[in-house]
Formats: C-alpha cells, structure tokens, sequence
C-alpha cells in the first residue's frame, strides 16, 4: 500500500507513533539483567583464570576510555585523536603524587581526574571554536607532546622511557584491592557508577545541548546553546574521565610508562567508539571488548594483528560505516527522554501538556501594541570589499508582520544574520525592546527574545522531531550537570516543563503525529513547519523567517500564511523575508525593500506596487 | 655561523620533504575534506620500494646504470609503484566510504594508515633497514667559504623546487588546474559544470602519494635509515605544515613545508633536539589560535 494515501496514512503514522515499544523495553530490560549477571559471575566461571579476569580487567579499562571519549567524539562530533593524552595525564599525576608525596591511590582517583580535566580545559579553550579537522591535528599534536614530555623526563619527574615504578593499590583502610578479581570488580563497579551518569546526562538538558552541536553548530547556537561553553564542558567531563581511568591503569600495572600512550592508543580509543557507534553505550561495551579481547585469541599471529585490524576498520566503514550498535533514539518514545512519571500514553501526555499552559504565551512582558520591537540603526556588514548592507535602518513594531524584500543578493539574509548575532556587524546598532543587542552572540539574542528559521533548514537530522522543539526551551532552563547527574527534583520538573513546551508547538504545527521520527525523513514542508515550531518553543518576542514560503506548494502557502496571521493574534511578532508576493501582499502589515545592501524603500504593502524605485531594483531602469 | 648555516641546509632539506608530502595532503583535503592519514605511509612505503630497487640482485640497479643512474631509477620506479599504490587506495578504501559521511571516511583513512605501516612491517621486518652505502651519491662541493654541502643534497632540494615548481604552475596556470581548483571549492557546481570529478580523483590519489614517494627516497638517500612507522611523524609534520600554510591551498602547502622544516631544524641546532616536536606542536598551536587561516590563508565560508 502506499503510506501517501489517504488510507496508508494512518498505518504509517500509526507505525510512527505509538511503537511496539512496551516488548522492545522487556526484551532489552531482560537483556541487561543477562549481562549484569554474568558481569557479576564471570570471575566464578569455570573456565576463567586469573589471567582472563585480567583480560576481563582490562576490557573494563577501554570501556572506560571508550565512554569518556564518547562524550567528547559521540555526544558532541568533536575529533579528538589525542586522547591518551589524558589517560597518560590521568596515570602520571596519580604516579608522581603517590611515589614522591605518597599520596593515598583513592585520594589520587578525583585528584586525577580534576588534574586530566583542568589540563584538558586549559589546552583546550584558545582551540574550542576552530574546525574538526584542526581540532583532530591538535590533538593529535597534544597528545605527541605529553608523550614526549613523560619521555623527556623534565626535571627527573617522569623516569623518561623506563617510566615510574612502585605506583601503590588503592587502599580502602579494611581491606586493599590488590588481586586480579578484586581489580575486575573495582573497575567494573566504577564503570557501573559512570555508565548510570552518562545516561542520565544524555537524557538530560546538557545531553540534547551536546547533541544539538553535533548536528549543526550554527543551528544551536542560534536555538540558545552556548556551544563555546557545552563543548569544552564535554572535553572536561571526557577528559576527566580518561584521568580517572589512568589512575585504575597505574594501580593495576604498579608501572607508568610513556610507551603506553601513544598515537596508537588514541587511534584504539577512537575506534572503540566508532565501532559500537556514535553515542551507544552498549556498542561502546562492544567495541572495547572486540578491541581487547581479539588480540588475545589470535596471539600467535601478534605480529599481523593490526595489519589485519587495519584492514578491518576499512571493511567495517565500507560495509557498516555507522557501528555495530547504533543508538536508535527514534525506537525509545518519549519515556527514552529519561523524564520520570511519564503516562505511557504519550497523547495523554499532550492533553496534560496543552492543559498545563495556553498556546499563545509569548514571552512574559508584553509591549504595548505598535511599540517598536526591533529596530537596526545604520547597521553596515562587510565582507572583504564587498558591502553587503550598508547603513541599514529597519524598524519592526509590535504585533505586525513586517516583510524585508529585495532581489537576489540584496543582503537581506546578511541583515538577518547581523540581527540574530551570527554576525557582527562593522558599524551601527541593533536594538531589541529597546535595550542594545548588537555584540551579543546568537544564544544570548535567542534567550532576549528573537528566535528565527534558516533560508536553506538548518535542523538537528538524527534526532527526533520532539527532540528538536525541545532546543527551543533550552535558553530559559538552567539546570547543569550535578542536578541533571543525580536527577535532582528540580531538574526533572524542568525537562517536563521543556517537554511540555516542546509538545505544545509540535501540536501547534500539526506535526505531533510525527514526535518521534527522525527530523531527516521528514518531507521538505513539514520540515520547515518544524523549524518554526523549534523557534516558537523558545517563547519568542519576535519571529524572524527568512523566506519560510520558498519550496512549498500553493496549499501548504496559503496554510502557511493562516498560521502566520494566527500567530500575530496570539501575540507574536514577525519579520521576515520573503519572495512570493502574494504572501508580501496578502500577510505583511509593513514592507521594506533593501536593494544592493541600502534600503530603498518603506511603505504599506499597496503602495510598493508603485514605487518607481523598488520597480527599478527588479526590473532595471527604462532607457 | 657554521652551524647556523649546516642547521638551515639542513632544515631546508627536510623542509622539502615536508612540503612534497604535505602537498599530496592538501590536495587529497581540497578535494575530498578528508584527512588522508595513509598519505604518510605512502611516503613510507615509497622509501621502501626506492630500497628494494637498489638492493634487489646484489645492488643491480646501481651496478649497471651508476650510482646516479640507480637514484633515477629507485626514484621514478617508487614513484610510479607509490602513484598507483595511491589509486588503489582511493578505490578500495575511500570511493565505497565517500558517501556515508565525514567521520567514517576519517577512520577507514585511519585503518588505511594501520595496514600500509603494518604490512610493510610484515614484508621487510621490523627493524631498521638501510640504503646501501654503494648506492647512495657522493661527494660534495664548496659553497663558499669554508663551508661545503653534500651533492646530494643539493640535487634534493633543486628536484623538490623544481617538482614544486611544476605542480604550482599545473594547479594555479592551466586550466585542468582551474577544475582541480573549481572541484576544491565547491564539488557540486564544479560537477555541474562538466568537470569530471573521477578524473579530478584519479590525479589527486596518483600526483599526492607520487610526490610523497620521491620525497622517501631521497629521505632514505639523505639519511640512510629507514623503518616501517617513519610515516607517522613525516605524515604528521606534513600536515602540521599544510595547516601553517593555510588547508586545501597548494602553494601554502609548500610554503608551509620549507617554514616547517627550518624551524625545526633550527630550534633541534639551537636549543635541543629531543624538544624539537614539542616546539614543533606549540608552533602549530599558536598558529592556530593566532591565524586560524593559515599564512597564505584558505577560502572556505559557510553559508548560513
């Protein structure tokens, strides 16, 4: 059948919503009670030896590597090809603090970790913003220099390549762990502890944040993430775990050697998480068990194990470039949000939600009606000699739609982008409720009120249609790290109050029925609904649609145009650019028309028809 | 004086291996955004087969045709043998990746590098391998003063310049430059335009790793020792120098080669030499915070 008539449609909708969720949720809950069983029982096992509790140790070691690169690599797409350097930071101050100061090995567990951290926020911060390929090269060169530094052993601290022997067990005061089933257990109980943490961060605020980075940087700025700030707290969180793992690594080995954190190790880390697959804890417990354990079976061929490693990670990107184990978050629902009390009916949940606060709710203070909302004062953008607005003035009132037009090339996008932050403009002002705006960067303008859409969509593709409104609410929630960590009272209040947001402007765009696909596999004008429900969630004054008609049909226009004037008599106010006359003509309460960067004219839709030099700027001068 | 000068020959020297193996990087990144990290084993590789072709048959090579006449061969034999290695490695390891996005194009270019570096490993052995003494030219002349430099040395770097000199004049002054240039800046227009992305492809992944390859043999001219993994530091300097040169951009690749090889052999002549790549790193750091672009700068904008 086909899903695009009238009749299929509800079968797909159907398969869309409301999934065989509660059996998944039973097969994959016996599944883990499966593993914690024979994680527990694997050292009783007959056939286990101290040497494979030792194998099993040091798969819980990758594990733990795996996770905390995940953060950095599979959570927020950063290329970090250095991070043994951390490990090695990790293992080194836990070594040197306890040889020289005898510094108690558990004490030295959070100290390391900060130390890692620290180290990482350090390096890290004048880099943060650049590229992913010079972040990987950074790394890269990062790593390097830890390695040799340990190598060149400054000031006699290192012991150079021979490396610093005599490193302790940690020391619990009634007993030590110091055997091969005692350290399989101490890892793995930690790895337990990390794993429940990670989860509740990914399904948190700061989890989604990482994730909207990931997907498009410009994207989530512009929706209220400050991605300076998410990015170098993932390599802190990331970072710091590595340390904490090179701390359980120099206790087991009594050894801290350079030799143990070279490039290849990094390059193995990477892998452990490309493996499983992006973001997959599961695939991350796979991928760092195949990476150990592999090499152990074919000892006798040790010398073309990574031959044939090497040859297998190009198989594996030919074949399955995207893991084993891929997180799929469009199976999970709503409840895989991580949001306790959740009704397992999720169109309850809406009801609850629409219950829970009117739709047209935008913004708290409201300015009186006709009051300026927005206005740029002779704002100039440059780029290199072109001038690409050039003393710009542009007034938008409360309540109105006003339409900035303009043939190809005008700068109109370049003003809109000059507006929301993204870029600064050479000279003039940008004032929003009268309160001076220009310098501020995108998250920060998002948060005072102006939310927008992207001409070419600019939307989060693997994540959830949910997931994506959801950034709206992000700019006006504040709960961290420690509150989403423990699940603070608080802080599950508040992702409800996000979530019900989110499912409010899902509905009000009609795209409820689609909350828990994919934003990619939605059609192109359902898509740019969705844009605008993303922006509608963060509460905004002021609307700005950069030519949200472009690419739809003459129906999905004229419901376009409906559900704009609606939203002007719920209160809100928009600006936007727009090609289609008929829209201009039909919606827009003001238009302005910008040609070659200056504004050539501002009147009532009517008038523009007549102006001679708006007719010039599409048609040419008349000889 | 003396060893200012030595340690500028010297960085000189290195500096234009640097710069033929960081060309094959910027072109593989302008076309394809991919950091080909088996580029530097390719270099590796290319100095092994430059070796095996001046001690196969007892040093045949050089017995027949001179010493000279063996460097040509060694050269254009690893040249050719590394251009098509190149080839085959775009086919098999990066064509079937290319659509399914950055990140796994990264790792199979990753587990590219693993196996050329480990299956030279399992073919010539672990050790350190060295160019015959009988095959490596000789003697050396005055350049003024009392100081000399070896003939060697200086066909090395007159071929890196005049090589270089050849892929700028094809990149920046023909117009099968201009695709090559055109497909860089944005591969859809350019292919809309008639310009046919394989072929584009197909001298990138020959030129790249060919050029890499001249570069290994004369570093194992130059420096005798030769060993499996000495890709990873030539590969990572290289694009350490691409990055300093400003990414995708040809000459900038060059520039940043020479600029590369002399700081470093400066600061290895001046302060220490088991320093030298940390100094090597922190200079690519602080380019990057500095001049994100690079000296000559690249032209990449996001549209928003």
């Amino acid at each position: 059948m086909n899903p695009l008539t009238p009749k299929g449609l509800p079968r797909l909708l159907k398969f869309q919503g409301r999934q065989e969720a509660p059996a998944k949720g039973r097969k994959s809950r016996g599944l883990l009670a499966l593993l914690i069983a024979l994680l527990i029982a694997y050292p009783f096992l007959p056939f286990v030896n101290s040497y494979w509790i030792d194998v099993a140790f040091f798969v819980g070691i990758y594990v733990l590597l795996g996770l905390s690169l995940n953060i950095i690599l599979g959570e927020v797409g950063l290329f970090n090809l250095g991070h043994a350097a951390f490990y090695a930071i990790g293992a080194y101050t836990t070594a040197i603090l306890y040889t020289q100061f005898q510094v108690p090995i558990l004490l030295l567990l959070p100290l390391s970790a900060l130390i890692a951290g620290g180290f990482a926020y350090l390096v890290t911060s004048p880099i943060i913003h650049l590229r992913g390929d010079y972040l990987c090269i950074v790394t890269i060169g990062i790593g390097e220099i830890v390695r040799i530094t340990a190598l060149n052993n400054p000031f006699d601290l290192t012991k150079g390549a021979n490396g610093i022997t005599g490193v302790g067990n940690p020391d619990f005061g009634l007993f030590a762990i110091q055997s091969p089933t005692q350290f399989y257990y101490y890892i793995w109980v930690i790895i337990a502890l990390v794993i429940i943490g990670l989860i509740n961060l990914q399904k948190s605020r700061v989890g989604r944040a990482w994730n909207y980075i990931r997907e498009d940087e410009i994207a989530a700025e512009a929706s209220g993430i400050n991605v300076r700030h998410y990015k170098l707290l993932a390599f802190v969180i990331g970072t710091a775990l590595a340390g904490v793992a090179g701390n359980i690594y120099g206790s087991k080995m009594m050894i801290v050697s350079p030799s143990n954190f070279t490039f290849m190790e990094s390059c193995l880390i990477f892998v452990i998480v490309l493996l499983g697959g992006l973001g997959s804890i599961p695939g991350n417990l796979l991928g760092a068990t195949i990476i150990v354990v592999f090499p152990e079976i074919f000892r006798q061929f040790a010398s073309y194990r990574l031959l044939f490693f090497g040859a297998a990670l190009v198989a594996m990107m030919v074949f399955r470039p995207g893991g084993i184990l891929p997180r799929k978050r469009e199976r999970a629902g709503l409840r895989g949000l991580g949001i306790s009390r959740l009704p397992a009916d999720e169109d309850a949940f809406l009801q609850e939600a629409l219950r829970a606060a009117p739709v047209a709710s935008a913004g708290a203070v409201q300015p009186a009606e006709n009051a300026i909302v927005l206005e740029t004062q002779q704002i100039t953008m440059q780029f290199g000699g072109l001038v690409a607005v050039n003393q710009f003035d542009l007034k938008v009132r409360k309540g109105q739609i006003t339409a900035l037009i303009g043939p190809n090339g005008a700068g109109k996008t370049t003003l809109f982008n000059v507006i929301t932050g993204i870029y600064h403009p050479h000279s003039g002002k940008v004032l929003f409720m009268g309160e001076d705006i220009t310098r501020l960067k995108p998250h920060r303008i998002i948060a005072k009120g102006i939310a927008r859409t992207f001409q070419n969509i600019r939307l989060f593709p693997s994540l959830t249609c949910i997931e994506n409104v959801m950034s709206g609410p992000h700019c006006h929630a504040h709960h961290g790290v420690w509150p989403a960590l423990f699940h603070f009272a608080g802080q599950q209040k508040e992702e409800r109050t996000i979530l019900e947001a989110a499912a409010r402007r899902l509905h009000q765009v009609g795209l409820w029925d689609y909350r828990n696909e994919l934003a990619r596999n939605l059609p192109y004008g359902k898509q740019k609904m969705l844009e605008i429900a993303r922006a509608l969630a963060s509460d905004p004054q002021l609307l700005i649609l950069d030519e949200p008609s472009s690419g739809l049909n003459d129906k999905e226009t004229e419901e376009l145009m409906e559900f704009l004037t609606r939203l002007v008599h719920e209160g809100f106010t928009i600006l936007l650019i727009e090609h289609d006359m008929n829209v201009v003509m039909g919606i827009s309460d003001r238009v302005t028309v910008m040609d070659m960067g200056y504004k050539i004219a501002e009147d009532l839709p009517q008038n523009i028809y007549n102006n001679p030099k708006v007719i010039e700027a599409y048609l040419g001068k008349e000889e | 004086m003396q060893v200012l000068l030595e340690q500028l020959v010297n960085g000189l020297t290195i500096g234009t291996f640097y710069a033929l193996v960081a060309m094959g990087y910027s072109m593989v990144y302008g076309i394809m955004k991919l950091i080909n990290f088996a580029h530097g084993d390719l270099f590796t590789l290319g100095s092994y087969l430059g070796y095996t072709l001046l001690v196969i048959g007892g040093g045949w090579v050089t017995t027949t045709f001179g010493v000279w006449g063996g460097v040509v061969v060694a050269v254009l034999g690893a040249m050719l043998g590394i251009g098509i290695a190149g080839l085959l490695l775009e086919r098999v390891a990066y064509a079937p990746v290319y659509k399914a996005g950055r990140l796994p194009l990264v790792v199979s270019a990753l587990g590219a590098s693993i196996f050329i570096s480990n299956g030279i490993m399992a073919v010539w052995g672990p050790r350190f391998q060295a160019y015959p003494a009988t095959s490596i030219p000789s003697g050396s002349i005055l350049l003024f003063g009392d100081f000399r430099i070896t003939i060697l040395k200086l066909v090395t770097i007159l071929v890196a310049f005049a090589l270089m000199a050849l892929i700028y004049f094809i990149v920046e002054k023909t117009l099968f430059g201009a695709a090559v240039r055109a497909m860089a800046l944005d591969r859809e227009t350019a292919t809309l335009m008639g310009i046919d992305f394989r072929k584009i492809i197909l001298f990138v992944f020959f030129v790249g790793p060919a050029l890499g390859a001249l570069a290994g043999v004369f570093a194992g001219l130059n420096y005798t020792r030769i060993i499996f993994n000495l890709g990873w530091s030539y590969g990572l300097k290289a694009f350490t120098a691409v990055i300093l040169g400003g990414i995708g951009n040809i000459p900038g690749a060059m520039l940043g080669g020479i600029m590369l090889g002399l700081m470093e052999a400066l600061f290895e002549g001046l302060v220490s030499g088991a320093w030298k790549n940390v100094f090597v790193f922190i200079i690519l750091i602080i380019i990057l915070i500095v001049r994100p672009t690079g000296l000559i700068g690249e032209k990449i904008a996001e549209k928003v």
